[in-house]
């Protein structure tokens, strides 16, 4: 019986779809059979981060129509053949999906997969609302800015409103700068979880490699690098969700600035 | 002794010229002392996100079966004072009580819109 989180935030562009994608390709890495659903209806990019665009034939459209049955409609990836996606449809609009329906979709994934993870939309409108409804858990994505955490901050308070439970709720700040957090630039983790008081289960730190995964469509934890410090964040992320406690401290150790060795290599290891 | 004032009046100017040069030099290297901006963040934040959870010092314990008895005056009391703080309508509050470790938690949520 699959766990369903959904990825929210409630402002834009903090790394929701990035972080859902890398996420999944964590869970599956570490032998889980993941379901990701884009409930981002009409803005859909999950298929792009995966690399999978060119293979969706059927998206939750179809589902809802009745064209396909949610399994009929899933993508399998290509490198990790326990990773699947639900895409979203690009011409459709949030409206033309209901919180019933996306009950339904789950409802009929939810035995074949460990763990189900639900991307959503920005706002807190329809999307949101649809993106929720099946969810029995959340990640809540910030990045260590005011608007983001505010944004946040609402998101929790939604969430507990629709009847999610506060331990169910659980925190992951994205583009962390450890070396702004030093010079006293930056909140800190500890300012952020004071005032968002709910758990926190992973910091990303900041890292263009990210983008190049992006662009590449492989997501950093299947980019043949997984000795890469992000890598081992979300690493670190999955087998949080799978109940082993490893300590938050553990993530800020990839975080740091790189060091006399990393600036060499950097500089005579180009190609 | 015009001349003499003159060329002390004039060496006073090459020190204070020379002065001005070196405190330039030397602040050329000086590290300004930055604004951190993380302080007026965390201030502001603080300011922001309070609303949501406020802790609320515990002032008098009252036995349950007072509570039980007035709970209805209790929740009447908690809508009145939710309604008129957050400025929505007492039907939009909803007031639980649930039982937590020997604990009464009153649990109030608050549909704004």
């Amino acid at each position: 019986m699959a766990k369903t989180y959904v990825v929210t935030s409630g402002k834009g562009g903090v790394g929701k779809t990035t972080i859902s994608a890398t996420l999944g390709a964590a869970l599956a890495a570490k032998g889980d059979k993941v379901c990701l659903i884009d409930a981002d209806i009409g803005l859909k990019n999950l298929d792009l981060t995966l690399g999978l665009e060119n293979r969706v034939v059927h998206t939750i459209l179809d589902v809802v129509n009745g064209k396909v049955t949610a399994l009929e409609a899933l993508v399998r990836h290509k490198q990790m053949k326990n990773l699947f996606l639900l895409a979203a449809s690009q011409i459709a609009t949030k409206e033309m999906l209901s919180p019933d329906d996306m009950r339904r979709i789950v409802a009929e994934l939810y035995p074949k997969f460990d763990f189900i993870i639900v991307d959503s939309p920005a706002g807190i409108e329809r999307g949101f609302r649809n993106a929720v409804a099946a969810a029995d858990r959340a990640l809540v994505i910030t990045t260590p800015e005011l608007p983001a955490i505010t944004d946040a901050d609402r998101v929790i308070g939604l969430l507990e409103n629709a009847g999610m439970a506060e331990d169910d709720i659980r925190l992951i700040i994205n583009r962390f700068k450890p070396n702004m957090v030093k010079r006293g630039d930056m909140l800190t983790k500890d300012d952020i979880q004071e005032n968002l008081a709910i758990e926190l289960v992973g910091i990303i730190p900041d890292s263009e490699d990210v983008i190049v995964a992006t662009n590449t469509g492989n997501p950093i934890t299947l980019n043949g690098n997984q000795e890469h410090m992000i890598a081992h964040v979300f690493s670190n992320i999955a087998l949080r969700l799978k109940g082993e406690m490893i300590s938050i401290d553990k993530d800020l150790i990839y975080g740091g600035s790189r060091g006399f060795r990393e600036f060499f290599k950097r500089i005579f290891g180009r190609n | 002794m015009a001349d003499q004032g003159v060329s002390e009046s004039s060496s006073n100017v090459s020190l204070d010229a020379t002065k001005g040069v070196t405190m330039m030099f030397f602040g050329l290297f000086r590290r300004k002392k930055k604004a951190q901006s993380r302080k007026e963040a965390k201030d502001r934040l603080d300011s922001i996100v309070t609303g949501r959870r406020r802790s609320v010092p515990v002032q008098e314990v009252i036995p349950a079966e007072l509570l039980k008895s007035s709970e209805t005056d209790v929740v009447t009391q908690i809508k009145g004072y939710v309604a008129q703080r957050f400025k929505v309508k007492e039907e939009n509050v909803k007031v639980q009580f649930e039982e937590h470790n020997g604990y009464v938690v009153i649990i109030t949520n608050v549909v704004f819109h």
